[in-house]
């Protein structure tokens, strides 16, 4: 014997109609007026055009495929004396990246615990740090470089210096905001406890962040190791540098063996850090 | 030990705590001996939570007295003799079982005496691993917080409140996320805990585990005391009287 099921649908009922009102649709249009206007004047301002793109094409070409006068950047030229001294320029561009980042830990994480609130309770030291935050990321890297040149000369220290400086801004605002993200149970169980607010910190805010931190950092070198390489443009040395040169001496087909070597390294960078970041966060 | 089960470990009278204008507590009193486990039944808003975190200092309260160990507490003040047990556990899920229960210690030391997880004084780490034997976990030191279950979870808790060597437990709905083997399993823990000499006093939704694990039920309802009763006394009628506003708040099926 089997019982029967019952199947039959639930009986039907007309869904009822969303309230959208007057003042949506004024807002939505206002909105859609703005983003709009905003892009025609951006193709004003920047002088957009794609004619004058089609119009210059044997430019392009004999860029990419060489002239009576000069070679082109296809083939590029993959002898061992062209590749061998550019390693040794990317293992430089490499390393500033990594010591700018690792060598900014301890200011940004000075930062990142003045300027989030999770554990900065003084509304006056908060603001300054973010503030200084702000201050130190809207400067491009380029920019510190600049002004570390007259201080230490041109290479890659100034390089070092000038991600640093850049770094610790924004992995300092990057490091405040996953503090203030974190669930603050623990921070409430400990403080419940007796706990300090430093005791706090380190005992329930910084444990619960370090998967996020450690994977920030690993973003922020990969991050880092492309602002070496245009670091390395104005002279900060490395691969950039290389670059820079081979453009100058019109050796198209050097500078696409350079551009090839920058390119692979960059995705390899970025697959370990993606990977380690997804080994983290599981 | 003999002392104190004669006066309450915590007295309450007439706390009174408002949001604004909306008076979440007035005038509850509470007596908690030690040795005794005291359930704290109602529906959602009838105050209990807030109840709880005014004697934790975690909330201040605006009147009333709170005695502790035979001292009056101020409002807001941290005192070491309360700890308190969470429903959702706050345990530092990327840290050990030990690290964490080592965590309950910090209020008696300073800074420097443990300035990461991994730097607490040996005494302490000791002292944390006999909490951690309390509560069955000893074997389970070195796990990382969140590979234990919901209900491990909240065992090495409640040995974080027992390394911070607190005399009254106060335990906000500590089983409501748990599966009913482990709440039943946390709930005699602290039967246990209460019959070793401390004063528990357990939020709960669960009318069956007040009955069979307390020693008094006491019901709250808009922020008054209704009912303080032993658990034998407690009805059905007296449970749906307790939960009719959170019924009335769900609407729908009626």
């Amino acid at each position: 014997m089997s019982a029967t099921l019952n199947t039959t649908p639930a009986r039907r009922l007309p869904v009822p109609p969303r309230r959208r009102t007057v003042g949506w649709l004024v807002t939505t249009a206002a909105v859609l007026a703005v983003v709009v206007g905003l892009h025609v004047v951006a193709v004003r301002e920047t002088e957009f055009s794609l004619p004058e793109l089609v119009t210059g094409w044997h430019g392009i070409w004999s860029f990419l495929f060489g002239d009576p006068k000069t070679a082109g950047a296809l083939p590029p030229d993959l002898s061992w004396k062209i590749v061998g001294p550019a390693l040794g320029a990317c293992a430089v561009t490499f390393s500033m990246g990594l010591l700018g980042t690792t060598l900014s830990i301890p200011f940004a994480l000075f930062l990142a615990l003045l300027g989030s609130r999770t554990t900065s309770k003084n509304v006056v030291v908060y603001q300054l740090a973010r503030a200084l935050m702000s201050f130190l990321r809207s400067v491009p890297s380029l920019v510190w470089g600049l002004i570390y040149v007259t201080a230490v000369g041109l290479g890659p220290f100034p390089g070092v210096l000038a991600i640093i400086t850049h770094n610790t801004g924004v992995m300092g605002k990057l490091w405040s905001e996953a503090m203030e993200e974190t669930d603050r149970g623990p921070l409430e169980a400990l403080r419940s406890a007796g706990a300090s607010p430093a005791q706090t910190a380190a005992h329930a805010v910084l444990p619960s962040v370090t998967p996020q931190f450690t994977s920030l950092f690993l973003y922020r070198v990969d991050v880092n190791v492309r602002d070496a390489l245009t670091l390395g443009v104005i002279g900060a040395g490395g691969i950039g540098f290389y670059i820079t040169q081979a453009i100058q001496e019109f050796q198209f087909n050097v500078m696409m063996t350079y551009v090839l070597m920058v390119t692979v390294m960059v995705i390899a960078l970025d697959l370990l850090s993606a990977w380690l970041r997804g080994r983290i966060m599981q | 030990m003999t002392s104190l089960t004669t006066s309450p470990a915590l007295s309450v009278r007439g706390l009174t705590k408002r949001f604004g204008d909306r008076v979440v507590l007035e005038g509850f009193d509470l007596d908690v001996r030690a040795g005794e486990v005291v359930s704290v039944l109602g529906a959602n808003g009838s105050g209990k939570s807030t109840m709880l975190r005014c004697l934790s200092g975690l909330t201040k309260f605006d009147g009333g007295s709170v005695t502790v160990a035979g001292r009056e507490m101020r409002s807001g003040e941290r005192v070491p003799e309360f700890a308190m047990v969470f429903q959702k556990i706050h345990l530092v899920p990327q840290l050990s079982a030990l690290e964490n229960v080592c965590a309950g210690a910090l209020g008696r030391l300073s800074f420097w005496q443990a300035w990461a997880p991994r730097a607490f004084p040996a005494d302490v780490r000791e002292e944390a691993m006999g909490c951690l034997d309390r509560v069955g976990l000893a074997e389970r030191a070195h796990d990382r917080a969140r590979r234990l279950s919901g209900g491990q979870q909240q065992r090495v808790a409640v040995a974080r409140a027992l390394c911070q060597r607190a005399g009254v437990l106060l335990a906000d709905e500590p089983v409501s996320s748990l599966d009913p083997a482990a709440a039943e399993q946390v709930m005699r823990l602290l039967r246990s805990l209460a019959d070793d000499g401390m004063a528990v006093a357990a939020v709960l939704h669960q009318p069956e585990l007040a009955r069979r694990h307390s020693d008094r039920v006491v019901g709250l309802t808009g922020g008054r005391i209704t009912l303080n009763i032993p658990p034998s006394a407690l009805t059905d009628a007296d449970v749906d009287a307790l939960y009719a506003p959170d019924y009335a708040a769900e609407g729908g099926l009626t």
